[in-house]
């Protein structure tokens, strides 16, 4: 398992904001004689015969207060967010920035009235800057807690956000098993993965190696006009009377997740994302209006020798 | 009550019948099957339990703190009644017990009372070696027959079932506070901090229980949040794994082989 690119690619951030910020208790658990990994027995053992040894469970957390409207970031009353820095700056994980999609919505018949109104869908700069905020400092200590348990890497990580005590704080929460690897000096920073045991070995074995988590979030505001709320709800409107494709819905969850794409891609420089994992998510806005999330998640890795063909698979029947 | 003579009367009639050759276990057929070709018997299915009254602890409006009485009583009660099974399993000459359970219940008769029940299956090797802990305890496991028999063969022994609780009181937020970050997507560090110090001293407390047991390690860390019945800003934060020891014996992992499955 030689040849790791290092955290020399780590992105700068994950290394420079690897700040003394985690609460003294974390030096005392890493100092424990006994190790700890949250990795599953079948991943453990997979880890050692990889030559991969457990060193410590690691983590890294961040409250965040979770404002719909926040200021900064763009306006989410114009149609059109202002171009700005990406999303994140200023962490691992940055967005695609803000101004990346808006589009507008009129009512068909060119009316305006209460059953007859206008719609749009824009992106929320605001929230992708919160949500790369949350997760980028909490990796980022991980990363740190890595670091003093001189871990050569981090593998099966995992990482979840939630409503903490009240719906205006979400705390991201990382996590992951630090290891060393046998008969090797620890680069200058970890490299990390989600992945863990078979999954792990069959990337190396197809001649890959992780070089850090990638990961962001786009959310895309969707006001329905009269003609996608008659669609949704069978409300709003009066001379429909028929189905079909609802373009206003479909452009929506286009467009949240080629920004999320396009976010990881911005992460990945010339390496190649494996694994990747899309999670979408709906729910009303504070203030009404349909909020489209999507996550992706993937690591980024690099070739570091030919592919070698794997042996030919054996069918299996399971018995169970 | 750590003493066997504390055990309920009907459990010594099960442990007798036990005794007798008859087995009862909560192992599924390929648990079961695993278990064995570990080398390991099933004794009997044991269990131990505690009905704990958990208190009142006063806590600041504003002041996040650890609850050291909740945190003593959670601790206690899961003690206790990991303690009770792990006797019924002493009761029966066993090695060890595979799948440990912890469950909390609470009863609409008992307001700020909870039933703490731990239960697993004991097993004994057969080959007559012992495999009890540093203490000269049957070790006690949450893994399942398929993780016990994998451990195994990375040859790792499990030690124990080790934990690290901490009950945590977060603080509500001033008006001041609120006021000075309404509409605004920030960092709110003194949650951050809270709830990281309470998660690492449930963690510190898990590993100082496996160094007790002089383990290497642990396996399948698990950590747990519930508010159980306290509201939303205290919360219980419970560390959990396997301790393990490196054997003696050497690793006999299998090559991995590439396999379709044909199932569905």
């Amino acid at each position: 398992m030689g040849g790791h690119p290092g955290a020399t690619d780590l992105p700068e951030a994950a290394a420079g904001q690897a700040a003394r910020n985690v609460p003294e208790a974390v030096g005392r658990r890493l100092s424990s004689s006994a190790w700890s990994s949250g990795l599953s027995v079948p991943d453990f053992a997979a880890c050692v015969s990889m030559g991969l040894r457990p060193l410590a469970l690691v983590q890294g957390f961040c409250a965040m207060q979770w404002s719909a409207y926040a200021m900064g970031g763009g306006s989410p009353w114009g149609a059109r967010p202002t171009a700005g820095a990406p999303a994140g700056a200023g962490t691992p994980f940055t967005s695609a920035g803000s101004g990346g999609y808006s589009e507008s919505w009129p009512c068909p018949h060119g009316i305006f009235s209460a059953e007859h109104r206008w719609g749009g869908n824009y992106q929320q700069p605001w929230a992708e800057h919160a949500w790369s905020q949350g997760f980028g400092s909490a990796y980022v200590r991980m990363v740190e807690e890595a670091q003093q348990a001189g871990a050569q890497g981090i593998i099966d990580v995992v990482d979840t956000a939630q409503h903490l005590t009240e719906q205006s704080v979400i705390e991201f929460h990382v996590t992951g098993t630090a290891v060393a690897v046998e008969d090797s000096p620890p680069p200058p920073a970890p490299w990390s993965t989600y992945l863990a045991g078979q999954r792990l070995a069959k990337l190396f074995e197809a001649g890959f190696v992780p070089v850090s988590v990638a990961a962001a979030m786009s959310s895309v505001m969707m006001w329905p006009n009269c003609q996608t709320e008659y669609l949704l709800h069978g409300t709003g409107g009066w001379g429909y009377s028929y189905g079909g494709e609802i373009e206003q819905v479909i452009n929506a969850d286009t467009a949240v997740r080629r920004l999320a794409r396009a976010a990881v891609r911005s992460q990945l420089g010339s390496d190649t994302l494996h694994g990747a994992r899309f999670a979408v998510t709906r729910h009303t806005g504070n203030m009404g209006g349909h909020v489209v999330e999507c996550t992706l998640r993937g690591t980024r890795v690099r070739r570091f020798k030919d592919f070698d063909p794997l042996a030919a698979p054996r069918p299996t029947v399971r018995l169970s | 009550m750590t003493e066997a003579a504390d055990l309920p009367e009907a459990t010594s009639h099960r442990l007798e019948e036990l005794e007798h050759g008859l087995f009862t276990s909560d192992l599924s057929v390929n648990e079961f099957l695993l278990v064995k070709h570990a080398g390991f018997h099933p004794l009997g299915f044991v269990m131990g339990s505690s009905i704990y009254h958990t208190g009142i602890q006063t806590r600041r409006w504003g002041k996040s703190q650890e609850l050291t009485k909740l945190t003593e009583a959670m601790y206690n009660a899961r003690e206790l009644a990991m303690t009770r099974m792990e006797e019924e399993a002493q009761e029966l000459g066993a090695d060890g017990v595979v799948g440990v359970r912890l469950d909390v219940n609470y009863y609409e008769w008992g307001r700020d009372a909870a039933e703490f029940i731990a239960m697993g299956t004991a097993v004994k090797a057969e080959d007559g070696s012992s495999y009890r802990n540093a203490q000269g305890k049957p070790f006690t496991s949450d893994l399942s027959g398929q993780d016990f028999w994998t451990l195994m063969q990375t040859g790792h022994v499990p030690q124990g079932l080790v934990m690290g609780t901490c009950v945590f009181h977060i603080a509500h937020r001033g008006l001041a506070q609120t006021l000075g970050t309404v509409g605004q997507n920030v960092e709110l560090p003194n949650f951050t901090q809270a709830l990281y110090e309470a998660r690492e001293l449930a963690m510190t407390r898990m590993q100082d229980e496996a160094n007790r047991l002089g383990a290497t390690g642990i396996v399948g860390v698990r950590l747990e949040e519930k508010s159980h019945q306290w509201g939303s800003h205290t919360i219980e934060f419970l560390a959990l794994g396997t301790a393990v020891t490196k054997g003696t014996g050497a690793a006999t992992l299998p090559v991995p082989t590439t396999i379709i499955s044909l199932d569905n």
